[in-house]
């Protein structure tokens, strides 16, 4: 050990030992000089016969270094010190090697920091995350929730799992302290399930058995960033009463910052089985469990399954044809394909990457043979190969160190930029970098390094004494192999860059598809919405929420440049909600009632979207919980359910929970205008209910079409809200045509993930093309400038500039020709992987597999014509002269 | 050649090591007058090599058995001088040991030999 310190301690101080060395060795030549005049001869005699008696000073100094450091240390760090020398000396490679390669690296690390997530993290502080699953039930009429009975009969039946929790879900009001009473969001969960998660709370308790029995004292654990933002972060806070719905509860603790489960809640509640718990009917969100050690996902899967089908024997009315889904992280909560979509970009990251490593692999080259006498002098004079190849190695693994460590930034930003661009409230996710990534980051560094060593160091190989005596000047040609591998690598890459090209082609146009599908709302860039979060204290009941909207409605048409206003439960194109409904005259099958989406609308809420003529008649203010039960349909509901009658008169009616509604008379038919369809292709059937005779509460989102430019008017309808009452919160205030943007929160979940590829992938298109193109250009102008003489030659024997340039385009097209072809070929097997995200387009679509392939052609053209000028100018005598 | 032709000894491997130890006994001093002394009390016959000297020392420093530092030599130039360590002196005698049991043994065989051969 000591030893080792004394090495290190060498090691470190080494340049002043070196000195300290050669002063010791000079001494020692000096008191031998100094004896040999003693014995009479000349002071120079007596220099060299010490000199001969001393031998290789260099020799022995390294000897005697070498009792400290290891010799291949030595050695390397020669080689880095050599290396890093050259690199200074060509500054313009090194900086862009560095440059490219750590964007590379960049990329591709932010990818697979997402990829990671997105597939294997799981939700942030929980332990062993691979091991949970989540678990819904599948209902003959399309719905994802579970019943408590169901799960309780898992819970007691299922030998798979180490545990199972319970997750509901609950709006309530929550009041504290000061009396200030905000609304907050809760979970109902069973009382094991941090447990199951392997997550304490920060401060106070975990939920104990005890707090869900029947008639246990209330109870509710905070959420990190509720507790900060409205209870200020006070560690009193435990212990402390706020009312929940008005009855009194106690504060028992407080989660650990960063987390959230399963979605972004306020607060966790003890799920307390009710007495309204007798029959089963689906009312809550999901089971989490965890998987027994051995078990696997699929035999979990198949033992839940049995136990549905005897809970369909046992229970036929409520649960014939109910399936559970069991889920991994990954399936439940980013989507089914998320695998696919996820490992494709992570491919797609690494054809960049290797795009990278081959440009940098044809710049070295070029390199090694500008640097041909050097090597040949050093081979000549004895240098192993080992040696050369070994230097080749330790200058690229310099730079793509420098290189690793400027793609670390680059992830780190790459990925806050990913989650901020593509946060939805729906999906918590661990984005923080770890050690996986960084794992990931030296390895592909590591990878790079030594890809793009590999070309130099065969062309190394190839130096043969002989040759190496022989070709003398800077002029010698990299040969017919060097060429060769050159042409692979531009056609390897030109291929790479088609099957992005692509592929980013189809995604942005099934992109563009969605986001600009017809809608049906004319001029929707002048249409404000907004929505409105009225305190549920404050308007508890249908009743007082309508009295502020006739408030709000007065006010707000009040401003000048508002030309029409009006409310709706949710806004165009959104999801509307479903219910099972029937229409007279049709009484359903006693098993498979329809249902239907319905959106609860204001008086003029067709005048603001500017439908063309419907018939029959608009909503009105007359149309009140009083009155006649109406309601209009779109002409797609015409067309389902009455293709040959006047739907005019007709009655149909709700049904919720087997309990039917009023009558309602259709009153209009509408034209159709774009609702819950995530991909947006479809007119749905749809039905309009007047928003004042709701019986229930619904979301306030207003519409306001505006004479003026939207933006001149907003702040005075900001105003305006804050004036009538400022608890009243004002969210997601943008334009109708803004709303209908790429928003993960809109889509359905298959569609948003491909959304967020779809937004991403033309940067990994684009990269790849640029790379391409300069690696391209790098080959061209480096064969332009080795054959500066021949070209001279040829020119001055009558060759005219259009033949030159010729000679240099074939060089140059013929490898991207054959990059094309392998490329477009990979294209339709790639893209095939991608149809089932795809919305309006073909994986094959014509204008993408054309459009493709001609940018790239020109690019490529534009790469060989930048050099081919440069050829076409050379001046056959100064070329000439030239050696 | 001069002196250089005198007939000599080849060190057997690892002997310089003791050599260099027993020489610092008798107190601090640089690398050629190691040689010189070693030189001088063999009678010419062992000639210590700078090629294996030099690295020898430091081999022996780096296992901290010497240890340096810069001083004056007798004609005032600056010079590495080598000490004996505590360690190095524990060395020397164990190595020396070891050096009169090998040499015994050597002596003992080899006379042997040479009665046997009558």
């Amino acid at each position: 050990m000591n030893t080792f310190i004394r090495k290190l301690n060498w090691f470190l101080h080494s340049p002043d030992k070196e000195a300290e060395l050669r002063a010791e060795l000079q001494f020692h030549l000096e008191e031998e000089a100094e004896l040999r005049r003693t014995d009479g001869l000349a002071p120079q005699e007596a220099r060299s016969a010490a000199l001969r008696k001393f031998g290789n000073v260099t020799l022995i100094a390294e000897d005697a270094r070498a009792e400290w450091i290891p010799v291949w240390l030595d050695r390397i760090f020669q080689d880095l010190r050599h290396g890093l020398r050259t690199l200074r000396r060509d500054r313009a490679f090194a900086l862009t090697a560095i440059a490219t390669l750590a964007l590379a690296i960049g990329l591709n690390v932010t990818v697979f920091a997402v990829m990671n997530t997105m597939l294997f993290r799981g939700f942030p502080l929980v332990h062993r995350n691979d091991r949970l699953v989540y678990i819904q039930e599948h209902y003959p009429s399309g719905a994802g929730t579970i019943t408590y009975l169901d799960f309780e009969d898992w819970r007691a039946q299922a030998h798979s799992f180490e545990g199972m929790a319970f997750v509901g879900e609950k709006n309530i009001s929550l009041s504290y302290a000061e009396g200030r009473s905000v609304d907050a969001s809760a979970f109902t969960i069973s009382t094991n399930t941090f447990g199951l998660l392997g997550v304490k709370p920060a401060l106070g308790r975990d939920f104990v058995p005890a707090d869900e029995a029947s008639g246990a004292a209330p109870v509710v654990i905070l959420n990190h960033r509720f507790w900060e933002s409205r209870f200020g972060g006070r560690r009193d806070v435990v212990g402390a009463s706020v009312l929940v719905n008005k009855a009194p509860a106690t504060v028992i603790g407080v989660m650990p910052e960063g987390f959230d489960f399963p979605t972004q809640f306020d607060v966790w509640m003890p799920y307390v089985r009710g007495s309204e718990v007798t029959q089963r009917t689906p009312e809550a969100f999901l089971a989490v469990a965890r998987l027994r050690d051995g078990i696997n996902l699929r035999e979990a899967r198949a033992e839940l399954e049995t136990i549905n089908r005897r809970l369909e024997t046992a229970y036929p009315a409520t649960n014939r044809g109910v399936v559970p889904k069991v889920d991994t992280y990954s399936q439940s909560w980013i989507g089914p394909d998320a695998p696919i979509i996820y490992g494709s970009l992570w491919v797609a990251a690494c054809f960049v990457l290797l795009i990278a490593c081959a440009n940098l692999a044809n710049l070295s080259v070029a390199r090694t043979v500008g640097r041909w006498s050097d090597f040949s002098i050093r081979i000549a004079l004895g240098a192993g190969r080992g040696r050369m190849m070994r230097r080749i190695f330790v200058e690229s693994l310099a730079l793509t160190s420098v290189a690793g460590v400027l793609g670390w930034w680059i992830a780190k930003w790459g990925v806050r930029a990913w989650a901020i661009k593509t946060a939805s409230i729906y999906q918590i996710l661990d984005y923080t970098l770890n050690s996986g990534t960084l794992a990931w980051l030296v390895a592909i560094s590591l990878a790079a390094a030594i890809l793009f060593s590999l070309a130099p160091m065969g062309r190394v190989l190839q130096i043969g004494v002989k040759s190496a005596l022989k070709s003398d000047a800077p002029g010698v040609t990299p040969g017919l192999r060097g060429k060769r591998l050159a042409a692979v690598l531009v056609a390897g890459q030109m291929a790479l860059a088609t099957v992005l090209l692509s592929g980013t082609g189809v995604l942005v146009r099934s992109l563009m598809n969605v986001v600009s599908a017809d809608t049906g709302v004319r001029d929707p860039e002048n249409v404000l919405v907004g929505l409105l979060i009225l305190p549920s204290e404050k308007y508890p009941g249908p009743a007082a929420r309508l009295g502020y909207i006739d408030r709000f409605e007065a006010k707000v048409r009040a401003i000048p440049g508002i030309e029409d206003e009006s409310v709706a439960s949710n806004i165009p194109v959104n999801f509307g909600n479903r219910r099972t409904f029937e229409i007279e005259g049709r009484p359903n099958p006693p098993d498979g009632a329809d249902a239907v989406q319905f959106l609860s609308v204001g008086s003029d809420y067709f005048r603001v979207v500017e439908t063309p003529a419907m018939s029959g008649r608009d909503f009105n203010g007359g149309d009140r919980t009083a009155t006649l039960p109406v309601a209009i349909v779109n002409q797609s509901f015409a067309a389902s359910y009455w293709p040959r009658e006047q739907p005019l008169g007709k009655r149909l009616r709700f049904i919720d929970r087997k309990k039917p509604s009023d009558w309602l008379t259709v009153v209009g038919v509408v034209p159709n205008i774009m609702q819950g369809d995530p991909t947006r292709r479809q007119f749905k059937p749809l039905v309009y209910l007047p928003y004042r005779q709701a019986t229930t509460v619904l979301g306030a989102n207003f519409l306001l079409r505006t004479g003026v430019p939207p933006a001149q008017v907003a702040q005075a309808v900001r105003t305006e809200i804050q004036k009538l009452d400022p608890d009243v919160i004002l969210k997601k205030f943008t334009t109708l045509k803004a709303s209908f943007g790429f928003d993960p929160d809109r889509m359905d979940r298959a569609h948003s993930e491909m959304g967020k590829y779809a937004a991403v992938a033309p940067i990994f298109a684009v990269m790849a093309l640029l790379l391409a193109a300069v690696g391209l250009h790098a080959v061209i102008a480096h064969s332009v400038s080795q054959r500066t003489k021949e070209i001279g030659v040829r020119q001055a024997i009558g060759a005219a500039a259009d033949q030159v340039r010729t000679m240099i385009l074939r060089e140059g097209m013929l490898p991207v020709a054959i990059g094309l072809v392998v490329g477009l070929a990979s294209s339709f097997a790639v893209n095939r992987i991608l149809q089932s995200q795809l919305v309006g387009v073909s994986p094959y679509d014509v204008a993408t597999m054309t459009a493709a392939p001609v940018v790239l052609i020109l690019v490529a053209l534009l790469a060989c014509l930048i050099p081919a000028r440069r050829a076409m100018n050379v001046d056959p005598a100064v070329a000439l002269r030239h050696e | 050649m001069d002196r250089d032709s005198v007939s000599r000894v080849e060190l057997l491997q690892g002997t310089l090591d003791l050599l260099i130890l027993r020489t610092l006994l008798a107190g601090p001093t640089h690398g050629h007058a190691i040689a010189r002394y070693i030189q001088r009390v063999s009678e010419d016959l062992l000639q210590v090599e700078t090629g294996s000297l030099y690295p020898a020392l430091h081999r022996l420093e780096a296992r901290g058995w010497i240890e340096a530092d810069w001083n004056l030599s007798e004609k005032g130039k600056r010079a590495r001088f080598y000490r004996l360590t505590r360690l190095g002196r524990k060395r020397l005698v164990a190595e020396r040991s070891k050096w009169e049991a090998f040499s015994r043994a050597m002596g003992l065989v080899l006379n042997t030999a040479g009665e046997e051969g009558h």
